[in-house]
Protein backbone atom coordinates (compact mmCIF):
# COMPACT_ATOMS: atom_id res chain seq x y z
CA UNK A 1 0.00 0.00 0.00
CA UNK A 2 2.42 2.39 0.99
CA UNK A 3 4.72 0.80 -2.26
CA UNK A 4 2.51 2.70 -4.93
CA UNK A 5 2.47 6.03 -3.32
CA UNK A 6 5.82 7.27 -4.24
CA UNK A 7 8.34 6.77 -6.94
CA UNK A 8 11.04 4.72 -6.53
CA UNK A 9 13.32 7.34 -6.07
CA UNK A 10 10.99 8.59 -2.85
CA UNK A 11 10.59 5.21 -1.21
CA UNK A 12 14.33 4.85 -1.72
CA UNK A 13 14.86 8.14 0.54
CA UNK A 14 12.29 6.99 3.06
CA UNK A 15 13.90 3.79 3.06
CA UNK A 16 17.19 4.72 4.28
CA UNK A 17 15.71 7.53 6.45
CA UNK A 18 14.06 4.69 8.15
CA UNK A 19 17.07 2.27 8.61
CA UNK A 20 18.64 5.36 9.90
CA UNK A 21 16.21 6.18 12.08
CA UNK A 22 16.22 2.60 13.04
CA UNK A 23 19.70 2.56 13.81
CA UNK A 24 19.33 5.87 16.09
CA UNK A 25 16.94 4.20 18.31
CA UNK A 26 19.54 1.25 18.68
CA UNK A 27 21.96 4.11 19.96
CA UNK A 28 19.24 5.89 22.29
CA UNK A 29 18.66 2.52 23.74
CA UNK A 30 21.79 1.50 25.17
CA UNK A 31 22.34 5.56 25.72
CA UNK A 32 19.28 5.47 28.47
CA UNK A 33 21.54 3.53 30.87
CA UNK A 34 24.53 5.54 30.14
CA UNK A 35 26.29 3.23 27.66
CA UNK A 36 27.73 5.06 24.57
CA UNK A 37 28.54 2.64 21.77
CA UNK A 38 30.16 3.60 18.44
CA UNK A 39 29.35 0.12 17.81
CA UNK A 40 26.09 -0.02 16.57
CA UNK A 41 27.46 -0.33 12.41
CA UNK A 42 28.75 -3.68 14.11
CA UNK A 43 25.55 -4.87 14.86
CA UNK A 44 24.10 -3.44 11.69
CA UNK A 45 26.63 -5.40 9.95
CA UNK A 46 25.48 -8.64 11.94
CA UNK A 47 22.07 -8.45 10.92
CA UNK A 48 22.78 -7.67 7.36
CA UNK A 49 24.97 -10.57 6.94
CA UNK A 50 22.80 -12.62 8.79
CA UNK A 51 19.49 -12.17 7.31
CA UNK A 52 21.21 -12.16 3.95
CA UNK A 53 23.08 -15.23 4.51
CA UNK A 54 19.42 -17.32 5.46
CA UNK A 55 17.65 -15.45 2.27
CA UNK A 56 20.10 -16.08 -0.39
CA UNK A 57 22.05 -18.75 0.52
CA UNK A 58 19.20 -21.05 2.58
CA UNK A 59 16.14 -19.32 1.23
CA UNK A 60 14.61 -18.59 4.06
CA UNK A 61 11.65 -16.19 4.04
CA UNK A 62 12.63 -12.54 4.38
CA UNK A 63 9.93 -12.19 7.35
CA UNK A 64 11.70 -15.45 8.90
CA UNK A 65 14.86 -14.10 8.69
CA UNK A 66 14.33 -10.99 9.87
CA UNK A 67 13.60 -11.67 13.50
CA UNK A 68 16.43 -14.08 13.25
CA UNK A 69 18.83 -11.49 12.10
CA UNK A 70 17.77 -9.24 15.33
CA UNK A 71 17.99 -11.99 17.56
CA UNK A 72 21.53 -12.80 16.42
CA UNK A 73 22.52 -9.45 16.61
CA UNK A 74 21.21 -9.02 19.95
CA UNK A 75 23.10 -12.06 21.36
CA UNK A 76 26.04 -10.49 19.72
CA UNK A 77 24.93 -7.81 21.82
CA UNK A 78 24.77 -9.27 25.52
CA UNK A 79 28.07 -10.65 24.54
CA UNK A 80 30.08 -7.24 23.81
CA UNK A 81 27.70 -5.66 26.88
CA UNK A 82 29.28 -7.95 29.30
CA UNK A 83 32.95 -6.57 28.99
CA UNK A 84 31.08 -3.05 28.53
CA UNK A 85 29.59 -3.10 31.88
CA UNK A 86 32.77 -3.01 33.40
CA UNK A 87 34.70 -0.05 31.77
CA UNK A 88 32.62 3.61 31.01
CA UNK A 89 33.08 6.85 28.94
CA UNK A 90 35.65 6.78 26.69
CA UNK A 91 37.13 2.81 26.86
CA UNK A 92 33.38 1.80 26.77
CA UNK A 93 33.70 4.18 22.71
CA UNK A 94 36.84 2.32 22.23
CA UNK A 95 35.71 -0.70 22.99
CA UNK A 96 32.53 -0.64 20.88
CA UNK A 97 34.73 1.15 18.15
CA UNK A 98 37.06 -1.65 18.55
CA UNK A 99 34.16 -4.77 17.91
CA UNK A 100 33.09 -2.63 15.13
CA UNK A 101 36.24 -2.64 13.22
CA UNK A 102 37.15 -6.59 13.93
CA UNK A 103 33.11 -7.29 12.36
CA UNK A 104 34.35 -5.05 9.28
CA UNK A 105 37.40 -7.31 9.43
CA UNK A 106 35.65 -10.48 9.75
CA UNK A 107 33.15 -9.54 6.55
CA UNK A 108 35.80 -8.47 4.38
CA UNK A 109 37.91 -11.23 4.61
CA UNK A 110 35.38 -14.23 4.86
CA UNK A 111 34.54 -15.40 1.57
CA UNK A 112 31.43 -17.42 2.74
CA UNK A 113 29.93 -13.64 2.53
CA UNK A 114 31.58 -12.65 -0.19
CA UNK A 115 34.50 -10.85 1.36
CA UNK A 116 36.16 -8.37 -0.62
CA UNK A 117 33.56 -8.49 -3.40
CA UNK A 118 30.75 -7.86 -0.80
CA UNK A 119 27.47 -10.10 -0.72
CA UNK A 120 24.95 -9.45 -4.04
CA UNK A 121 21.97 -10.38 -5.16
CA UNK A 122 20.05 -9.97 -1.52
CA UNK A 123 16.97 -10.66 -2.51
CA UNK A 124 15.00 -7.06 -3.15
CA UNK A 125 12.34 -6.70 -0.76
CA UNK A 126 9.35 -4.87 -2.75
CA UNK A 127 7.50 -3.92 0.62
CA UNK A 128 10.36 -3.42 2.91
CA UNK A 129 9.22 0.49 3.69
CA UNK A 130 6.06 -0.99 5.22
CA UNK A 131 8.66 -2.92 7.46
CA UNK A 132 10.74 0.10 8.13
CA UNK A 133 7.39 2.50 8.75
CA UNK A 134 6.00 -0.82 11.40
CA UNK A 135 8.89 -1.06 12.87
CA UNK A 136 9.32 2.50 13.72
CA UNK A 137 5.86 2.77 15.15
CA UNK A 138 6.08 -0.21 17.24
CA UNK A 139 9.78 1.32 18.32
CA UNK A 140 8.04 4.56 19.39
CA UNK A 141 5.41 3.00 21.26
CA UNK A 142 7.56 1.14 23.02
CA UNK A 143 9.85 3.84 24.31
CA UNK A 144 7.03 5.88 24.67
CA UNK A 145 6.07 2.91 27.50
CA UNK A 146 9.47 2.58 28.60
CA UNK A 147 9.96 6.21 29.21
CA UNK A 148 6.59 6.05 31.71
CA UNK A 149 8.13 2.93 33.05
CA UNK A 150 9.44 2.01 36.35
CA UNK A 151 12.41 0.09 34.06
CA UNK A 152 12.57 3.26 32.31
CA UNK A 153 12.54 5.26 35.26
CA UNK A 154 16.03 2.97 36.77
CA UNK A 155 17.34 3.09 33.15
CA UNK A 156 17.51 7.24 33.85
CA UNK A 157 18.92 6.34 37.25
CA UNK A 158 21.76 4.01 36.00
CA UNK A 159 22.66 6.73 33.73
CA UNK A 160 22.92 9.23 36.66
CA UNK A 161 24.43 7.28 39.41
CA UNK A 162 25.54 3.64 38.33
CA UNK A 163 26.74 3.07 42.17
CA UNK A 164 23.83 4.67 43.75
CA UNK A 165 21.47 2.58 41.69
CA UNK A 166 22.67 -0.51 42.77
CA UNK A 167 22.90 0.49 46.45
CA UNK A 168 19.27 1.40 45.88
CA UNK A 169 18.52 -2.06 44.56
CA UNK A 170 18.08 -1.91 41.23
CA UNK A 171 19.90 -4.46 38.98
CA UNK A 172 22.38 -2.47 37.57
CA UNK A 173 24.38 -5.81 35.62
CA UNK A 174 20.90 -6.85 34.08
CA UNK A 175 19.52 -3.42 33.26
CA UNK A 176 22.56 -2.80 31.40
CA UNK A 177 22.62 -5.87 29.49
CA UNK A 178 19.21 -5.65 28.38
CA UNK A 179 20.01 -2.15 26.96
CA UNK A 180 22.65 -2.78 25.17
CA UNK A 181 21.20 -6.01 23.91
CA UNK A 182 18.23 -4.71 22.88
CA UNK A 183 19.52 -2.01 21.40
CA UNK A 184 22.11 -4.20 19.22
CA UNK A 185 18.92 -6.25 17.82
CA UNK A 186 17.58 -3.31 17.07
CA UNK A 187 20.89 -2.29 14.87
CA UNK A 188 20.22 -6.10 13.86
CA UNK A 189 17.21 -5.00 12.25
CA UNK A 190 18.22 -2.03 10.45
CA UNK A 191 21.06 -3.18 9.29
CA UNK A 192 18.73 -6.48 7.41
CA UNK A 193 16.41 -3.64 6.07
CA UNK A 194 19.69 -1.98 4.40
CA UNK A 195 20.64 -5.38 2.45
CA UNK A 196 17.49 -5.94 1.32
CA UNK A 197 16.85 -2.66 0.07
CA UNK A 198 20.28 -2.22 -1.38
CA UNK A 199 20.18 -6.02 -2.77
CA UNK A 200 24.41 -5.73 -2.10
CA UNK A 201 26.25 -4.78 1.08
CA UNK A 202 30.21 -4.94 1.60
CA UNK A 203 32.43 -4.12 4.37
CA UNK A 204 32.44 -0.70 3.94
CA UNK A 205 28.63 -0.52 4.30
CA UNK A 206 28.88 -0.11 7.47
CA UNK A 207 32.30 1.21 8.58
CA UNK A 208 33.14 3.19 11.47
CA UNK A 209 31.65 6.08 9.71
CA UNK A 210 28.03 5.02 9.95
CA UNK A 211 28.92 4.44 13.90
CA UNK A 212 29.68 7.65 14.18
CA UNK A 213 26.61 9.21 11.94
CA UNK A 214 24.45 6.77 14.15
CA UNK A 215 25.68 8.96 17.34
CA UNK A 216 25.34 12.05 15.58
CA UNK A 217 22.00 11.94 14.58
CA UNK A 218 21.19 11.23 18.07
CA UNK A 219 22.76 14.22 19.72
CA UNK A 220 21.59 16.74 17.55
CA UNK A 221 18.27 14.96 17.59
CA UNK A 222 18.15 14.89 21.67
CA UNK A 223 19.56 12.44 23.50
CA UNK A 224 16.68 12.94 26.88
CA UNK A 225 13.56 12.16 24.85
CA UNK A 226 12.35 8.87 22.42
CA UNK A 227 11.29 11.63 20.25
CA UNK A 228 15.28 12.94 19.40
CA UNK A 229 16.31 9.98 17.50
CA UNK A 230 13.73 10.35 14.86
CA UNK A 231 13.66 13.94 14.64
CA UNK A 232 17.86 13.84 14.54
CA UNK A 233 17.89 10.70 11.94
CA UNK A 234 15.16 12.38 10.05
CA UNK A 235 16.32 15.77 9.96
CA UNK A 236 19.93 14.68 8.82
CA UNK A 237 19.02 12.11 6.28
CA UNK A 238 15.60 14.51 4.79
CA UNK A 239 17.79 17.79 4.58
CA UNK A 240 19.80 17.26 1.14
CA UNK A 241 16.08 16.50 -0.44
CA UNK A 242 14.76 19.30 0.79
CA UNK A 243 18.01 21.59 -0.34
CA UNK A 244 17.47 20.12 -3.43
CA UNK A 245 13.53 21.17 -3.44
CA UNK A 246 14.16 24.99 -2.13
CA UNK A 247 17.14 24.75 -5.32
CA UNK A 248 14.14 24.11 -7.40
CA UNK A 249 12.38 26.72 -6.09
CA UNK A 250 15.45 29.51 -6.42
CA UNK A 251 15.09 28.68 -9.89
CA UNK A 252 12.09 30.80 -9.93
CA UNK A 253 14.03 33.94 -8.65
CA UNK A 254 14.80 36.62 -11.09
CA UNK A 255 18.80 36.54 -11.88
CA UNK A 256 19.33 39.84 -10.82
CA UNK A 257 18.55 38.87 -7.06
CA UNK A 258 20.89 36.05 -7.01
CA UNK A 259 23.34 37.54 -8.62
CA UNK A 260 23.33 39.97 -5.93
CA UNK A 261 23.57 37.16 -3.31
CA UNK A 262 24.21 33.76 -4.95
CA UNK A 263 21.33 31.52 -2.85
CA UNK A 264 21.44 29.11 -5.34
CA UNK A 265 25.44 28.72 -5.03
CA UNK A 266 25.38 28.58 -1.22
CA UNK A 267 22.28 25.93 -1.91
CA UNK A 268 24.04 24.09 -4.18
CA UNK A 269 27.62 23.81 -2.11
CA UNK A 270 24.85 22.68 0.77
CA UNK A 271 23.25 20.34 -0.99
CA UNK A 272 26.44 18.56 -2.48
CA UNK A 273 27.84 18.78 0.99
CA UNK A 274 24.52 16.89 2.35
CA UNK A 275 24.17 14.10 -0.49
CA UNK A 276 24.26 10.76 0.99
CA UNK A 277 26.67 9.31 -1.60
CA UNK A 278 29.13 12.08 0.01
CA UNK A 279 31.34 12.37 2.29
CA UNK A 280 31.74 15.62 2.32
CA UNK A 281 28.55 15.51 4.33
CA UNK A 282 30.34 14.96 7.31
CA UNK A 283 31.75 18.09 7.23
CA UNK A 284 28.39 20.16 7.30
CA UNK A 285 27.30 17.23 10.13
CA UNK A 286 31.17 18.64 12.28
CA UNK A 287 29.53 21.79 11.66
CA UNK A 288 26.34 21.20 12.87
CA UNK A 289 27.92 19.59 16.04
CA UNK A 290 29.82 22.25 17.31
CA UNK A 291 27.23 24.86 16.35
CA UNK A 292 24.99 22.63 18.60
CA UNK A 293 27.60 21.91 21.32
CA UNK A 294 27.25 25.61 21.89
CA UNK A 295 23.30 26.52 21.28
CA UNK A 296 21.94 23.29 22.02
CA UNK A 297 24.42 20.75 23.62
CA UNK A 298 20.95 18.48 25.04
CA UNK A 299 19.87 18.20 21.30
CA UNK A 300 16.99 19.65 19.27
CA UNK A 301 14.49 18.08 21.31
CA UNK A 302 15.04 17.68 24.94
CA UNK A 303 11.83 16.73 27.88
CA UNK A 304 12.33 20.27 29.15
CA UNK A 305 11.26 21.50 25.56
CA UNK A 306 8.87 18.35 25.11
CA UNK A 307 7.14 19.30 28.15
CA UNK A 308 6.74 23.29 27.33
CA UNK A 309 5.35 22.24 23.81
CA UNK A 310 2.53 19.64 25.45
CA UNK A 311 1.49 22.01 28.80
CA UNK A 312 -0.19 25.12 28.44
CA UNK A 313 1.74 27.44 30.06
CA UNK A 314 2.48 28.28 34.36
CA UNK A 315 1.28 24.51 34.32
CA UNK B 1 17.23 -9.20 71.78
CA UNK B 2 17.88 -10.57 68.24
CA UNK B 3 20.52 -9.67 66.94
CA UNK B 4 20.34 -7.99 63.33
CA UNK B 5 24.04 -7.33 62.30
CA UNK B 6 26.88 -9.96 63.90
CA UNK B 7 30.58 -8.67 62.21
CA UNK B 8 33.26 -10.96 63.29
CA UNK B 9 36.93 -9.54 62.55
CA UNK B 10 36.39 -7.09 59.51
CA UNK B 11 39.27 -6.01 58.14
CA UNK B 12 39.88 -3.64 54.97
CA UNK B 13 43.16 -2.64 54.36
CA UNK B 14 43.83 -0.23 51.49
CA UNK B 15 47.75 -1.12 50.61
CA UNK B 16 49.60 -1.21 54.07
CA UNK B 17 46.79 1.10 55.43
CA UNK B 18 44.50 -0.39 57.65
CA UNK B 19 40.93 1.40 57.22
CA UNK B 20 39.52 -0.89 59.33
CA UNK B 21 41.34 -3.19 61.44
CA UNK B 22 39.56 -7.08 62.97
CA UNK B 23 36.42 -5.07 64.02
CA UNK B 24 33.99 -7.11 66.17
CA UNK B 25 30.30 -5.45 66.38
CA UNK B 26 27.33 -6.34 67.48
CA UNK B 27 24.04 -4.70 67.01
CA UNK B 28 20.54 -5.36 68.08
CA UNK B 29 17.82 -5.42 66.14
CA UNK B 30 15.41 -2.21 66.89
CA UNK B 31 18.30 -0.46 67.98
CA UNK B 32 19.75 2.99 66.81
CA UNK B 33 23.33 2.52 66.81
CA UNK B 34 25.83 5.40 67.00
CA UNK B 35 29.08 5.05 65.14
CA UNK B 36 31.29 8.06 65.68
CA UNK B 37 34.84 8.35 65.44
CA UNK B 38 37.62 11.49 63.82
CA UNK B 39 37.59 11.61 60.06
CA UNK B 40 39.45 8.60 58.71
CA UNK B 41 38.64 6.25 61.11
CA UNK B 42 37.36 3.75 59.30
CA UNK B 43 33.18 4.48 59.51
CA UNK B 44 31.95 5.36 55.85
CA UNK B 45 34.39 2.34 54.93
CA UNK B 46 32.47 0.12 57.49
CA UNK B 47 29.50 0.74 55.29
CA UNK B 48 30.47 0.25 52.17
CA UNK B 49 31.66 -2.91 53.29
CA UNK B 50 28.66 -3.43 54.68
CA UNK B 51 26.67 -2.36 51.78
CA UNK B 52 28.79 -4.49 49.39
CA UNK B 53 30.63 -1.37 47.52
CA UNK B 54 33.60 -2.47 48.90
CA UNK B 55 34.58 -6.38 49.94
CA UNK B 56 36.40 -7.08 52.93
CA UNK B 57 40.10 -8.40 52.87
CA UNK B 58 39.03 -10.62 55.89
CA UNK B 59 36.19 -10.89 58.43
CA UNK B 60 32.36 -12.21 58.27
CA UNK B 61 29.14 -10.27 58.25
CA UNK B 62 26.18 -12.03 59.81
CA UNK B 63 22.99 -10.06 58.51
CA UNK B 64 20.21 -11.61 60.25
CA UNK B 65 21.73 -14.97 60.91
CA UNK B 66 23.15 -15.21 57.63
CA UNK B 67 26.07 -14.08 55.84
CA UNK B 68 25.91 -11.45 53.11
CA UNK B 69 29.20 -12.75 51.56
CA UNK B 70 29.77 -11.86 48.60
CA UNK B 71 26.40 -10.36 47.31
CA UNK B 72 26.47 -7.59 45.39
CA UNK B 73 25.01 -4.56 46.79
CA UNK B 74 21.63 -4.74 45.04
CA UNK B 75 20.86 -8.12 46.08
CA UNK B 76 22.12 -6.85 49.86
CA UNK B 77 19.35 -4.02 49.13
CA UNK B 78 17.07 -6.53 48.70
CA UNK B 79 17.72 -8.86 51.62
CA UNK B 80 16.60 -5.20 53.52
CA UNK B 81 19.82 -3.08 53.97
CA UNK B 82 19.64 0.88 53.30
CA UNK B 83 22.04 3.24 53.44
CA UNK B 84 22.29 7.11 52.82
CA UNK B 85 25.74 8.65 51.30
CA UNK B 86 27.96 10.99 53.32
CA UNK B 87 28.68 12.72 50.07
CA UNK B 88 24.99 13.14 48.31
CA UNK B 89 24.33 11.17 45.65
CA UNK B 90 20.83 11.48 44.33
CA UNK B 91 19.99 11.47 40.66
CA UNK B 92 19.95 14.81 39.40
CA UNK B 93 17.43 14.86 36.78
CA UNK B 94 14.69 12.75 38.41
CA UNK B 95 12.51 14.71 40.40
CA UNK B 96 11.76 13.60 44.39
CA UNK B 97 9.01 12.10 43.70
CA UNK B 98 10.66 9.58 40.88
CA UNK B 99 13.71 9.35 43.20
CA UNK B 100 11.82 7.68 46.23
CA UNK B 101 10.15 5.74 43.34
CA UNK B 102 13.97 4.39 42.66
CA UNK B 103 14.08 2.51 45.81
CA UNK B 104 10.58 1.03 45.55
CA UNK B 105 11.53 -0.75 41.85
CA UNK B 106 13.45 -3.78 43.74
CA UNK B 107 10.49 -4.33 45.85
CA UNK B 108 7.19 -3.89 43.05
CA UNK B 109 9.04 -6.26 40.64
CA UNK B 110 11.01 -8.99 41.02
CA UNK B 111 13.56 -8.62 38.33
CA UNK B 112 14.13 -6.86 35.29
CA UNK B 113 12.41 -8.81 33.05
CA UNK B 114 9.31 -8.55 35.08
CA UNK B 115 9.77 -4.74 35.14
CA UNK B 116 10.25 -5.17 30.86
CA UNK B 117 7.15 -7.24 30.77
CA UNK B 118 5.32 -4.40 33.05
CA UNK B 119 6.77 -1.42 30.59
CA UNK B 120 5.32 -3.41 27.71
CA UNK B 121 2.28 -5.18 28.25
CA UNK B 122 0.78 -2.43 30.66
CA UNK B 123 -2.37 -1.06 29.53
CA UNK B 124 -2.06 1.55 26.72
CA UNK B 125 -3.51 4.53 28.80
CA UNK B 126 -2.61 5.76 32.38
CA UNK B 127 -0.82 3.73 34.97
CA UNK B 128 -0.89 -0.22 35.81
CA UNK B 129 -1.92 -0.78 39.67
CA UNK B 130 1.70 -1.34 40.59
CA UNK B 131 2.97 2.10 39.53
CA UNK B 132 0.17 3.76 41.27
CA UNK B 133 1.04 1.66 44.12
CA UNK B 134 4.25 2.54 44.04
CA UNK B 135 3.34 6.62 43.60
CA UNK B 136 1.21 6.87 46.59
CA UNK B 137 3.99 5.37 49.18
CA UNK B 138 6.32 7.47 47.53
CA UNK B 139 4.28 10.35 48.75
CA UNK B 140 3.77 9.20 51.73
CA UNK B 141 7.51 8.59 52.45
CA UNK B 142 7.79 12.12 51.32
CA UNK B 143 5.11 13.21 53.79
CA UNK B 144 7.15 11.41 56.20
CA UNK B 145 10.09 13.30 55.35
CA UNK B 146 8.30 17.08 55.10
CA UNK B 147 9.07 16.78 51.37
CA UNK B 148 5.75 16.63 50.19
CA UNK B 149 5.45 20.19 48.83
CA UNK B 150 8.62 19.42 46.59
CA UNK B 151 7.71 15.90 45.03
CA UNK B 152 8.05 17.19 41.65
CA UNK B 153 10.82 19.39 41.52
CA UNK B 154 14.00 18.27 40.56
CA UNK B 155 16.43 16.64 43.31
CA UNK B 156 19.45 18.65 42.14
CA UNK B 157 17.25 21.82 42.98
CA UNK B 158 16.21 21.12 46.20
CA UNK B 159 18.19 23.08 49.27
CA UNK B 160 21.03 21.08 50.99
CA UNK B 161 18.75 20.22 54.12
CA UNK B 162 16.13 18.68 51.85
CA UNK B 163 18.60 16.36 50.01
CA UNK B 164 19.84 14.76 52.89
CA UNK B 165 15.96 13.91 53.67
CA UNK B 166 15.10 12.67 50.01
CA UNK B 167 18.30 10.69 50.75
CA UNK B 168 17.14 8.98 53.58
CA UNK B 169 13.46 8.62 52.16
CA UNK B 170 14.77 6.92 48.87
CA UNK B 171 16.68 4.31 51.31
CA UNK B 172 13.48 4.15 53.13
CA UNK B 173 11.37 3.17 49.69
CA UNK B 174 13.38 0.10 49.81
CA UNK B 175 11.72 -1.10 52.62
CA UNK B 176 14.82 -2.08 54.33
CA UNK B 177 14.76 -3.72 58.30
CA UNK B 178 18.76 -2.11 58.76
CA UNK B 179 19.17 1.60 57.74
CA UNK B 180 23.24 3.01 57.43
CA UNK B 181 22.55 6.81 57.70
CA UNK B 182 26.42 8.41 56.99
CA UNK B 183 26.00 12.02 58.57
CA UNK B 184 22.88 12.45 57.69
CA UNK B 185 23.39 15.80 60.21
CA UNK B 186 25.99 17.45 58.14
CA UNK B 187 25.39 20.79 57.21
CA UNK B 188 21.82 21.07 58.88
CA UNK B 189 20.73 24.22 61.17
CA UNK B 190 19.96 23.24 64.43
CA UNK B 191 16.14 23.49 63.29
CA UNK B 192 16.95 20.86 61.22
CA UNK B 193 18.99 18.95 63.43
CA UNK B 194 16.04 18.44 65.54
CA UNK B 195 13.47 17.28 63.32
CA UNK B 196 15.83 14.48 62.15
CA UNK B 197 16.23 13.72 65.36
CA UNK B 198 12.80 13.02 65.83
CA UNK B 199 12.86 11.67 62.49
CA UNK B 200 15.35 8.78 62.97
CA UNK B 201 13.35 8.35 66.27
CA UNK B 202 9.68 7.56 63.93
CA UNK B 203 12.33 5.68 61.82
CA UNK B 204 13.30 3.06 65.09
CA UNK B 205 9.81 3.19 66.17
CA UNK B 206 8.94 1.74 62.38
CA UNK B 207 10.62 -1.84 63.55
CA UNK B 208 13.74 -0.50 61.62
CA UNK B 209 17.37 -0.84 63.04
CA UNK B 210 19.57 2.43 62.63
CA UNK B 211 22.92 2.44 62.77
CA UNK B 212 23.97 5.97 62.41
CA UNK B 213 27.79 7.61 61.91
CA UNK B 214 27.39 11.14 63.06
CA UNK B 215 29.85 14.27 64.11
CA UNK B 216 26.95 16.24 66.04
CA UNK B 217 27.59 15.31 69.62
CA UNK B 218 24.17 16.09 70.81
CA UNK B 219 22.24 14.43 67.97
CA UNK B 220 24.19 11.07 68.82
CA UNK B 221 24.31 11.14 72.51
CA UNK B 222 20.61 12.46 72.50
CA UNK B 223 18.71 9.66 70.48
CA UNK B 224 21.27 6.23 70.43
CA UNK B 225 20.88 3.66 72.12
CA UNK B 226 24.70 2.22 71.89
CA UNK B 227 27.17 3.62 70.58
CA UNK B 228 30.30 2.36 69.17
CA UNK B 229 33.71 4.60 68.64
CA UNK B 230 36.34 3.90 65.87
CA UNK B 231 39.82 4.92 65.53
CA UNK B 232 42.23 4.19 63.10
CA UNK B 233 40.18 1.55 62.19
CA UNK B 234 39.91 -0.33 65.86
CA UNK B 235 37.08 -0.45 68.03
CA UNK B 236 38.24 1.82 71.17
CA UNK B 237 35.22 1.87 73.06
CA UNK B 238 31.32 0.50 73.05
CA UNK B 239 28.56 1.05 75.40
CA UNK B 240 25.24 3.32 76.16
CA UNK B 241 26.07 6.93 75.09
CA UNK B 242 26.99 7.79 78.89
CA UNK B 243 29.27 4.98 79.02
CA UNK B 244 31.11 6.19 75.97
CA UNK B 245 31.50 9.95 76.66
CA UNK B 246 33.39 8.88 80.44
CA UNK B 247 35.48 6.57 78.58
CA UNK B 248 39.02 7.57 78.50
CA UNK B 249 40.14 6.07 75.48
CA UNK B 250 37.24 8.31 73.87
CA UNK B 251 38.89 11.52 75.02
CA UNK B 252 41.63 10.65 73.72
CA UNK B 253 41.33 9.65 70.57
CA UNK B 254 38.51 13.16 70.32
CA UNK B 255 41.03 15.51 72.50
CA UNK B 256 44.31 14.68 71.95
CA UNK B 257 46.08 12.80 75.55
CA UNK B 258 47.67 15.87 76.89
CA UNK B 259 43.98 17.01 77.91
CA UNK B 260 42.67 14.78 80.98
CA UNK B 261 39.80 15.69 82.76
Amino acid sequence: MLHDLFDGYTRSILVFTGVNVLAAYSFYLPFKTGQVSLGQAGFMAIGAYASAVLTQKFGVPFAAALPVAAVVAGMMGVLVGFPALRIKGIYLLLLTLGFAEIVQVITLSWDFVGGAQGFRQIPFIPSILEYVVALIIVLVLFFARLERSSLGRAMDAVHQDETAAEVMGLDVVRIKLLAFGLGAAIAGLAGALYAHHATYIDSNSFNIMVGVEILMFVIIGGSSTYWGPLLGAGFLTLLPEFLRTLRDWLELVPVAWTDFFPMNRVYDFLHDALDFENAKRLIVYGIIIMVMMILRPDGLLTRDSLRRLTMPRGA
Amino acid sequence: MAVCLDIKGLTKRFGGFFALNELDMEVTTGNIHALIGPNGAGKTTFFNLLTGLLAADEGAIMFEGRPLGEARPSRRTARGIARTFQNIRLFPHLTALETVMIGEHCRAYASTWHALGSAVLRRPFGEGGVERRMRKNAMELLSLLGLAAHANERASNLSYGDQRKLEIARALATQPRLLLLDEPGAGLNPNETAALDETITRIRDRGITVVLIEHDMNLVMGISDRVTVLNFGTKIAEGTPGEVQAHPAVLEAYLGEDVKP
